[in-house]
């Protein structure tokens, strides 16, 4: 096997386009002046703006200071204080840490005793205190569009209130999200005792509703599940993305990189499958990846269920069911996978599959052994469970006239709302709407009464995190917009007062923690977070029905129904299936105006600001298409124009939309941007459906993607091996020559077998490497730091860990103050991250190419090209080995950047921080330049965390120990994929891990060098797989 | 382009004409000096004790929230954090053991924060008496020879008549140092009523 790796299509293809984007080394544009403005004109205006200077403007900015006047205790101006608090989302709860600014929150991390988070996070948490200074937030209470106060808002309730006391409550209805809090499970209670006739319907546009279905069906209950991924040695996802898409990511990520790294260091790995339609994040970690659409799921499983489980009952009703078109070795490899490792294995079946499968999924799991071992179950309690019949019922009651009061608590139905609804509609015939959101969006922007809604870092409330642990939601603001949180609108609701969220939430933790000593429990509780000991007991499910014979009803039902309706044309352009996607960065649509989610690429697509619909190539061909092309997409009667994007790795006759974009009452970063998948998300068919038609438009559509700048020009930078040679490879025998080199494990671009290794193979520039690591000394004409000095600095990035989510990315933009650039931009490849993501296909791009992710920050060269070029040393190294930048020496020659042979430094074209708004300024890190125009920036290995970490343990009074300094993305990756440290010190983690034989160095045989290096990709393929697509 | 061209051309004469009459030094202004490169001087960003326009008190420093445990702040020992026992008495002697390096401590923080009105033998004449004769109670009249070491705590912590709370300078730590050393004053007056212990110049 002799993996080719390309970056994206254009390459593979050999496009002109791609060929000139390679070799111009910038992208079209990015090193041009802005448009418009030619050299001359350029040099004109500085002229006379540096006249003009000396008339007007230009004066020294005066900087008042402005104490505390009541100065609190324990606050020191320019000292970060550090809260426990909670980050609701869904049904889940992450346990952080936020960092606060003289009472300003500006950082956030996990909390690493929570067990939600473990003290990683991921992009969305990162992302989440943006949110809370979005300029767009609204700024008070409104009726019909102009502003009131709270108290207009008490009153006016206190008259419906009495309204609704009279008729108990008939015609009153409350819409909520779902969530998993004892508060709010108390005051919904306590609503219904006193208006028993309310009608009450939770939502989510996204949600485990299947998953909960599926459970109550298998075992007559209500039950959630934890995953223990860390436990798993074979892992089987069925069109599920237990890593990203899943609330649970953070601490899935964990433990599935636990067991990869477990193997990766000599012992057991973890094996994945995935069985899926549209390429996830966890089909690309997976060994084996099985691309069937995602009706298929359920007649894959059943084949699987009739092999692993043939005498369970009602098992005998699969045999008949149809199986797919999969090569049967490859069921029996996994199904003789699973059955061998009984009670370390694991099935997931994605939120999108329907009831039925995760009731199989329940059965099989229970039937292997593996329940209370790698999936435990408990009970749900405290919570709103989501159900699109509640919605349905409420909407038809509102059509109906049947409501007269209807409170939205949070959410946006009007946006993401099933199409077939028609939620906006029924809205017109209530009376009296009420609506709580954090800007004026879709459903705010329609109803009487708009309540804008606390940031969780502006509130009071709780949370049961997974595992049922009790969590605190604790405040680090006063609202900034006077935003009420969903417990306060309940809670004068309830009682008809108004009551500050502190107490209610402090009068349902009584019974919790028991009056006696209720103060110092509670602060405990409020210290740490969460009330350790609260997860709730574990239970073992019983199966009171039959899965399996359900399975087999639901795949015959599926066959008639594809009989019936559409004459058999598997893989005809009119049959295809649609498939709604949540998006990696916006989810639902709800953190749609955060500009640094917008920017995120998306994992594997690597689209900033867009989202096509994604195709396979195969798919694709007939119809014509190529990424860009503009179609229209018709289904069940409704039709939406979008661009595609040709991913390769897609099931074929899959059309994937994502959904969470095309909002237009986002605000000034998310309106406007993307196309809205919800106009034909319906009801009947919210996850996936077959009957799709594409019809292509003659226009194109620009779409911004990351994914070829910075090509490293098919140079071979990614490495990767199997298990299996590994384990036979013979610790090195090489002679230690350049430490970064003491062992090279399989190659990209050159085959893994030992004796090719140094021979030149057909693709890319085979066997460079093979020349140089043949010659140890590398030859330097620069006289060599010796740095055995004081810390020495140095980071590894475990490849086989990272699991390519982007935590990492927006945990730098934040801690860095990072700008955002805009769509525009992007595609002039000027984006300003300074840590990016590359992610590299292998195999063939029609089949089921693999996938490895790179992150690549500045690799902070011992012998750093881009110093030797700075003709002002702007970019010079100090004396713990750190390329750093001095900002007011740059002028902005972009040398440095010319001479970066990873491409990690990033150029400010534009004042992108001049016009920064008053609040956004809150959100900036004091500790950290922000950079003005014409200035390189680039990762600095958080030099500001280095020399805080360095004060902290001086006025301590110790030595700086390893753990001390942990940069912004070492701290969120949820895959412990990065380690930062003295690379002087032999017993830090970093040290230890650049000798392991799978270190090396990104282009080594440049001699620069870098401090940053990488760990091999280890993969675990099946043996008895070998050969079998 | 070539339309502009004269705008340009006039803006440049008439603007240099401005900069070189303008007084570029030696002439007194009221206004800060000018900057011509400004160089990331004014960053989009707050510092510590900085203006902010977005809150309506123009400070950008917030108050934590009322009711709020940071990391690190659980204050579980009430003696400690208060003075006072779980029953609201003061506590009777100081919850930590009194030792050279304490009273050392206390003595430092004595000086720094406490001499100026209380003078270095706490009978309350330091230079504010001296000079703005602002009443300041000595440490040894028969009241605060009786109070307990929680109530002095609890003076310094949250202030008393015309003496200011110390409870945002002063960590609770050495609070109890600078009881240790008033404590010491007390004890060593009878014996050095002639003039200032040896070591409390």
């Amino acid at each position: 096997v002799t993996p080719t790796y390309w970056r994206s299509l254009a390459q593979i293809e050999d496009r002109p386009e791609f060929r000139a984007s390679l070799e111009r080394e910038f992208p079209e544009g990015a090193s041009e002046l802005p448009e418009g403005v030619t050299r001359r004109d350029m040099m004109l205006l500085l002229g006379a703006s540096l006249s003009l200077a000396g008339l007007a403007g230009c004066r020294r900015p005066v900087e008042e200071i402005v104490p505390y006047v009541n100065a609190p205790e324990e606050v020191v101006p320019g000292i970060p204080r550090y809260y426990a608090t909670t980050m609701p989302f869904r049904r889940s709860a992450y346990g952080l840490i936020v960092e606060s600014h003289e009472g300003r929150p500006t950082k956030v991390e996990g909390n690493p005793s929570h067990p939600s988070t473990l003290g990683a996070s991921g992009p969305l948490v990162q992302a989440s205190v943006l949110g809370l200074y979005d300029p767009d937030r609204s700024p008070s209470v409104m009726q019909q569009g102009t502003r009131k106060s709270w108290n207009d808002f008490v009153t006016a309730w206190g008259q419906l209130a009495q309204t609704h006391a009279a008729d108990r409550g008939a015609g009153l209805a409350v819409l909520s999200e779902s969530f998993s809090s004892p508060s709010l499970a108390r005051l919904s209670s306590e609503l219904r005792a006193r208006y028993p006739r309310l009608q009450w319907a939770t939502y989510d546009a996204v949600s485990d509703e299947n998953r909960l279905a599926g459970l109550r069906f298998a075992t007559g209950r209500d039950l959630d599940l934890m995953l223990r991924l860390d436990r798993a040695a074979v892992i089987l996802a069925l069109d599920a993305d237990p890593l990203l898409t899943d609330p649970e990511r953070i601490r899935h990520a964990r433990g599935f990189a636990d067991g990869r790294r477990a193997g990766a260091s000599g012992g057991a790995m973890n094996r994945l499958y995935a069985v899926e339609g549209v390429y996830s994040l966890t089909g690309a970690m997976a060994d084996h990846r099985l691309r069937v659409e995602s009706r298929q799921i359920a007649p894959f499983l059943a084949a699987l269920a009739a092999r692993i489980a043939p005498s369970a009952a009602g098992a005998a009703s699969l045999a008949g069911a149809g199986a797919p078109d999969v090569d049967a070795r490859w069921i029996d490899a996994l199904a003789k996978d699973l059955l061998v490792n009984r009670g370390r294995g694991l099935i997931v079946a994605g939120e999108r599959q329907p009831a039925a499968v995760h009731a199989v999924v329940c059965a099989l799991n229970t039937y292997l052994g593996n329940t209370g071992k790698t999936v435990s179950y408990h009970e749900t309690k405290d919570a709103a469970l989501p159900s699109v019949s509640s919605l349905a019922s409420l909407v038809s009651a509102m059509k109906g006239g049947a409501v007269q009061t209807l409170v939205v608590l949070g959410g946006n139905p009007v946006f993401d709302a099933p199409a077939d609804l028609d939620f906006a509609s029924a809205l017109a015939k209530v009376p009296h709407l009420i609506a709580l959101g954090h800007t004026v969006d879709e459903t705010s922007s329609k109803v009487e009464w708009h309540i804008p809604r606390a940031h969780y870092l502006e509130s009071w409330g709780d949370a049961r995190a997974v595992g049922g642990t009790l969590s605190v939601i604790q405040p680090l603001i006063l609202p900034l917009f006077g935003g009420r949180t969903p417990v306060e609108v309940l809670g004068l609701m309830v009682g008809g007062q108004d009551r500050p969220g502190y107490d209610i939430v402090r009068e349902t933790w009584k019974p919790i923690l028991g009056e006696g000593e209720f103060d110092r429990k509670w602060n405990r509780v409020l210290h740490d977070g969460f009330l350790s000991g609260s997860e709730l007991p574990e239970v073992v499910p019983k199966l009171t029905a039959q899965p399996f014979a359900e399975l087999a009803r639901l795949i015959g039902a599926g066959a008639a129904g594809a009989a019936g309706s559409q004459p058999a044309e598997a893989g005809s352009p009119s049959s295809l299936e649609i498939v709604f996607v949540p998006s990696a960065a916006l989810h639902d649509g709800r953190f749609a105006n955060d500009g640094w989610l917008q920017e995120l690429p998306d994992p594997l697509t690597k689209l900033t600001w867009d989202n096509p619909a994604l195709l396979s190539p195969k798919t694709a061909e007939p119809l014509g298409l190529a990424s860009g092309d503009l179609i229209r997409l018709d289904y069940a009667g409704r039709g939406l124009e979008l661009p595609v994007w040709i991913l390769p790795g897609m099931a074929d006759g899959v059309v994937a939309l994502t959904l969470g974009y095309g909002r237009s009452h986002a605000g000034r970063i998310g309106s406007g941007v993307g196309f809205n998948a919800f106009t034909v998300r319906t009801s009947k068919a919210r996850d996936f459906d077959s009957g799709v038609r594409l019809t292509k438009l003659a226009r194109t559509y620009p779409l911004s993607a990351t994914q070829n700048h910075g090509s490293m020009e098919g140079r071979p930078i990614v490495r990767e091996s199997t298990l299996s040679e590994l384990q036979s490879q013979q610790p090195s025998s090489q002679p230690a020559h350049g430490s970064e080199q003491a062992s090279r494990p399989a190659q990209a671009e050159t085959a893994h077998a030992g004796d090719s290794a140094h021979a030149p193979t057909g693709g890319g520039v085979p066997g460079k490497l093979g020349v140089f690591a043949d010659e140890p000394h590398h030859f330097s004409l620069w006289k060599e730091h010796a740095y055995d000095q004081g810390h020495q600095w140095g980071m590894t990035i475990d490849l086989n860990s990272c699991i390519g989510c982007n935590a990492c990315m927006v945990a730098c933009q934040s801690e860095n103050n990072v700008p955002v650039v805009g769509k525009f931009q992007v595609a002039k490849g000027r984006e300003m991250h300074w840590l990016r993501v590359d992610r590299y296909f292998s195999g063939e791009p029609s089949g089921s190419p693999e996938v490895v992710f790179q992150p690549v920050p500045c690799m902070h060269c011992e012998d750093a090209p881009c110093e030797q070029v700075c003709p002002v040393a702007a970019t010079v190294h100090d004396g713990e080995g750190l390329n750093v930048m001095v900002y007011n020496r740059c002028i902005g020659t972009r040398y440095c950047s010319n001479n970066c042979p990873y491409k990690v430094r990033r150029f400010n074209f534009f004042n992108l921080t001049k016009n920064t708004p008053d609040i956004l300024r809150l959100a900036m890190n004091p500790d950290v330049t922000v950079r003005a125009r014409g200035v390189m920036e680039k990762c600095t290995y958080c030099t500001q965390r280095i020399n805080r970490a360095k004060i902290d343990a001086k006025l301590a009074g110790r030595a700086l120990r390893d753990g001390d300094v942990r940069t912004a993305c070492q701290q969120a990756c949820p895959a412990s994929a990065i380690e930062f440290g003295d690379l002087r010190d032999a017993s830090s983690r970093v040290a230890k891990a650049k000798a392991d034989r799978r270190n090396y160095a990104l282009l080594d045989e440049l001699n620069t060098r870098p401090r940053t290096t990488y760990l091999a990709k280890v993969r675990n393929p099946n043996p008895d797989l070998e050969g079998v697509a | 382009m070539i339309a502009r061209t004269p705008r340009i051309v006039g803006a440049l004469a008439f603007t240099s004409l401005f900069a070189l009459t303008a007084c570029a030094r030696g002439c007194t202004t009221s206004r800060p000096p000018i900057h011509i490169n400004p160089s990331m001087d004014d960053q989009p960003k707050v510092q510590p004790q900085a203006a902010s326009d977005f809150f309506y008190n123009g400070a950008s420093m917030r108050e934590p929230v009322p009711g709020t445990v940071p990391i690190g702040g659980l204050r579980e020992d009430a003696a400690f954090f208060t003075g006072k026992r779980a029953d609201g008495q003061f506590v009777a002697t100081i919850p930590h053991p009194v030792d050279e390096a304490l009273l050392e401590r206390g003595r430092q923080r004595y000086v720094i924060y406490c001499q100026p009105c209380h003078d270095a033998r706490g009978d309350g004449k330091g230079i504010l008496f001296q000079r703005g004769n602002v009443p300041t109670a000595s440490f040894h009249q028969d009241k605060l020879l009786k109070y307990a070491d929680g109530q002095i705590f609890d003076v310094i912590t949250n202030g008393t008549g015309l003496m200011a709370a110390y409870r945002w300078p002063i960590p609770p730590a050495d609070r109890w140092a600078i009881v240790a050393y008033v404590r010491e004053l007390q004890r060593k007056r009878p014996a050095t009523a002639t003039g200032a212990p040896a070591d409390t110049k």
